[in-house]
């Protein structure tokens, strides 16, 4: 790879752009706005939803026999439901919403073809709303992150290949030779996306594999679902705009490289840890331990990147929502790549398995690392986009302390209460039905870290709404969470 | 870095290995397993199922069972999924090569269901041949494959001396067994001969069944039908707490149909009790999925021995019926 580091200066040059490339970056902005807004909206609503079932699912958990005469409101069906509005709905638009944004900008060029990207996002809705419905309903193929009945998949599909081919469409169009390290992420999930998405239901539903291995296609792509998707977009966006927003190019463009690399190599080797015990070919879980173990290095090689950027600058987060949002993103990437390593670890998995930790697992990855992430890059396209500044700097405020006390409990929470479901149940002198018990008080702080939550999203929907609605601030400058200070002028 | 070819190569080939690695290769080495069965092709296990067996795992997936019932029992020197009953060897692949789709299950909010057919007391499989006591065929833990052709048979262990809390009616769904049936796991006097030194330790003398391990979680109710047979589980999809206070299993009531009794009470209506039971003169029936969704749990069943997995029980001390009556047959 070059070591020129010329890239590097690209989503930097903020401080000394001249007003043509001001100019011509609001130009791009402005082409982005109906497609990027139509994702982010879309998301919005889905994460509302997903967020009044969240509570509907975890409230049941403990009051078992609320709506039992009602076939779609039992348990079994709204899980899934919240499951993949949170998963298809929410994350993959707002995602989407977020890489095309920065596809344009890093790019370098206008957002040619925007039709390709507003049916895809009809679509993609389309999509999820049949395959939600069809879950609820009772069509759920009954594949873990793959419920989605086929008429579903096929509409996302559709949907996603309009996205992706103005994706390789901007990149014929992009200027500038170099491909800054977000761009490297960004291709990646939106070439990694179709891809693990086809293998899923080829193997699963066209010509489907024999036993256990379904169990062992679906695990394969939900864990790359995982990394490949979520984490390359929530790693490319925090790339770009941790150095935008303090001003500095990254750290090191060697880390990076190396970071990307082993990020796409091994992390997409994990899965079958998840299937720890199992009957399996005890070699495939033992590789996925292995790269889990590995995924390390990235882990390693981002985060010392990340932080040897924010050196010196770490007081920023006290103004900046957008810095805030994205270093506790990058920073949960890390606890959650390291819970990942220890519940991997077969004498721990052991103990962890069929319990709670695992869901604690996943909440980590897709919310505290990627929806965090994607929180914060919000924060800082949206007012690009409609032409206005946050409204109230005490909302944003509000969002951030109520998610992060929200997932953190709800980490805590279910981590705690799943490992002590999993030593009462690897202990044979105790009844099975205490394991459950054991379990049940960390479930009930699990609902209340959902209300905290559930007012998070309220909150941000509320300030999101307005933004929509043109009462944003009109004003040049930027929303910070302080007022700033003299020494800190010239930054944001 | 410069240039797409190279990122696009990279991209596609970190995929391209983690695809073969964990899916290709997998498939390649246990993708064709076959039934396995004896010399005279008698004894074929797995066998495929269909009708409403088929139809029930529609319904098992439809309704999330999955997310709160894992379907895979762990070896012995992994977990204590053995000695918790679960199963009396572990599962391999071959236990699901006909299972579309297949669930292994993520989580235990409930019991594991890899056997739950395996509990079932006998007759659900044989009808009552004379209605007398369960005939004394040994489990079949050890070594001995199953010559017995119900496989349901294997594990219902017939109850030597207490069968916990004797429901007083005869429940309408084993007409023929004068005797309540007993738990499909072990009878609570015996005590569990397993390597556990802390299960052995924890035994308490007589009185309460040893716990754990040997007391299946929902312990037989008075008045419910026999634990596991089909009417129990229709009981236990309708109104879970009837059956275990503590229990959090939604109840599926939407399953149901409460209907006024025209003539004779159904043959299939439920044994409710306390506040579940219907008014005078209506009943509660099964749907045809509910009937789909029981059959598909009567059919979950691995006790049949397969040749690539070591039977914990062959090993001394982990047997818990080393000592009862040799195999009858």
């Amino acid at each position: 790879m070059n070591a020129t580091g010329i890239p590097l200066k690209e989503p930097s040059v903020s401080a000394a752009a001249g007003d043509a490339e001001q100019l011509e970056r609001a130009y791009i902005d402005a082409s982005t706005r109906v497609p990027v807004l139509m994702f982010y909206t879309s998301a919005m609503a889905w994460l509302i939803l997903g967020t009044l079932l969240a509570g509907f699912v975890s409230f049941k958990l403990h009051s078992p026999d609320l709506f039992s005469d009602i076939s779609f409101l039992t348990w079994g069906r709204v899980r899934p439901a919240h499951m993949n509005v949170m998963v298809y709905g929410w994350a993959s638009m707002a995602g989407m919403g977020t890489a095309i944004w920065l596809m344009a900008r890093l790019c370098r060029t206008v957002l040619r073809y925007p039709l390709l990207l507003v049916a895809g996002a009809v679509f993609w809705n389309l999509g999820v709303l049949l395959g939600v419905g069809g879950i609820l309903l009772g069509d759920s193929t009954g594949y873990q992150w793959l419920e989605f009945p086929h008429y579903a998949a096929i509409i996302l599909f559709v949907a996603y290949t309009l996205v992706i081919s103005w994706a390789v469409l901007m990149f014929r169009y992009r200027r500038g030779e170099q491909i800054y390290i977000t761009q490297w992420y960004l291709l990646g999930a939106f070439l990694w996306f179709p891809w693990l998405y086809a293998a899923g239901q080829l193997m699963l539903f066209v010509v489907p594999v024999q036993g256990v291995l379904q169990s062992a296609v679906g695990w394969w792509y939900a864990n790359n679902l995982l990394f490949l998707w979520f984490g390359a977009i929530g790693l490319g966006t925090a790339y770009y705009m941790i150095p935008k927003v303090i001003g500095r190019p990254v750290y090191s463009y060697h880390l990076a490289t190396i970071g990307f690399w082993s990020y796409a190599l091994f992390s997409s080797w994990t899965g079958m840890q998840r299937l720890v015990d199992g009957p399996f070919p005890a070699w495939m879980i033992t590789a996925s331990i292995a790269a889990t173990i590995l995924t390390m290095i990235p882990v390693a090689t981002v985060g010392l990147n990340h932080h040897m950027t924010m050196q010196g600058y770490f007081p920023l987060m006290r103004y900046s929502p957008t810095l805030r949002f994205t270093v506790f993103g990058a920073m949960s990437y890390t606890v959650f790549s390291v819970i990942g390593v220890l519940i991997s670890l077969r004498s721990v998995a052991r103990y962890v398995n069929f319990t709670q930790a695992s869901i604690a697992y996943s909440h980590l990855g897709l919310y505290a690392f990627f929806t965090m992430v994607i929180f914060g890059s919000m924060y800082y396209i949206v007012p690009r986009l409609v032409g206005r500044e946050w409204r109230y700097a005490s909302l944003i405020k509000l969002h951030f302390w109520a998610s992060v006390y929200g997932i953190g409990l709800m980490t805590l929470m279910l981590l705690a209460g799943g490992f002590l479901q999993g030593a009462d149940m690897q202990n044979p002198s105790l009844a099975f039905s205490e394991s459950i018990e054991t379990a049940l008080p960390y479930l009930r702080g699990r609902t209340l870290s959902g209300i905290l939550l559930a007012g998070s999203h309220f909150i941000f929907a509320y300030h999101f709404g307005l933004m929509l609605l043109g009462l944003g601030r009109t004003s040049t400058v930027p929303t910070f969470l302080n007022p700033v200070e003299a020494e800190t002028s010239g930054t944001h | 870095m410069k240039g797409l070819a190279p990122l696009f190569l990279g991209i596609f080939g970190t995929f391209v290995f983690s695809w073969v690695g964990l899916t290709v290769i997998p498939n390649w080495q246990i993708g064709h397993l076959n039934p396995q069965s004896d010399e005279e092709g008698t004894d074929t296990y797995p066998q495929p199922q269909s009708g409403m067996v088929e139809r029930g795992a529609r319904v098992y997936a439809a309704n999330g069972c999955i997310y709160c019932h894992s379907q895979q029992v762990r070896a012995d020197y992994a977990a204590n999924d053995i000695e918790r009953k679960w199963g009396e060897r572990r599962s391999a692949p071959r236990d699901y090569i006909f299972d579309r789709p297949v669930f292994l299950g993520k989580m235990r909010m409930g019991q594991d269901l890899a056997n739950i057919g395996a509990r079932a007391p006998k007759e659900e499989e044989n009808p009552p041949p004379t209605g007398a006591a369960t005939p004394a065929a040994s489990p079949a833990q050890g070594g001995t494959p199953a010559a017995s052709p119900s496989p349901a048979q294997q594990t219902s262990s017939p109850p030597p001396t207490g069968s916990p809390q004797a429901p007083a009616g005869s429940p309408s769904a084993s007409p023929g067994s004068p005797a309540p049936k007993a738990p499909a796991a072990q009878p609570p006097k015996v005590p569990l001969a397993s390597p556990s030194p802390s299960a052995i330790a924890n035994a308490s003398p007589a009185a309460s069944p040893n716990p754990a391990a040997t007391a299946p979680w929902p312990v037989q109710t008075a008045g419910a039908p026999p634990m596991y047979s089909a009417a129990w589980q229709h009981v236990h999809l309708y109104s879970p707490r009837s059956i275990n206070v503590d229990s959090n299993m939604p109840s599926y009531r939407f399953l149901y149909k409460k209907r006024r009794v025209v003539g004779e009470r159904s043959a299939d209506a439920l044994e409710l009790t306390g506040s579940d039971t219907p008014r005078e003169g209506w009943e509660v029936v099964p749907s045809f999925d509910a009937k789909c969704l029981v059959a598909y749990l009567m059919s979950l069943n691995q006790s049949h021995p397969l040749k690539e997995v070591r039977s914990p029980g062959a090993t001394p001390g982990a047997s818990p019926v080393a000592a009862s009556p040799a195999p009858a047959k």
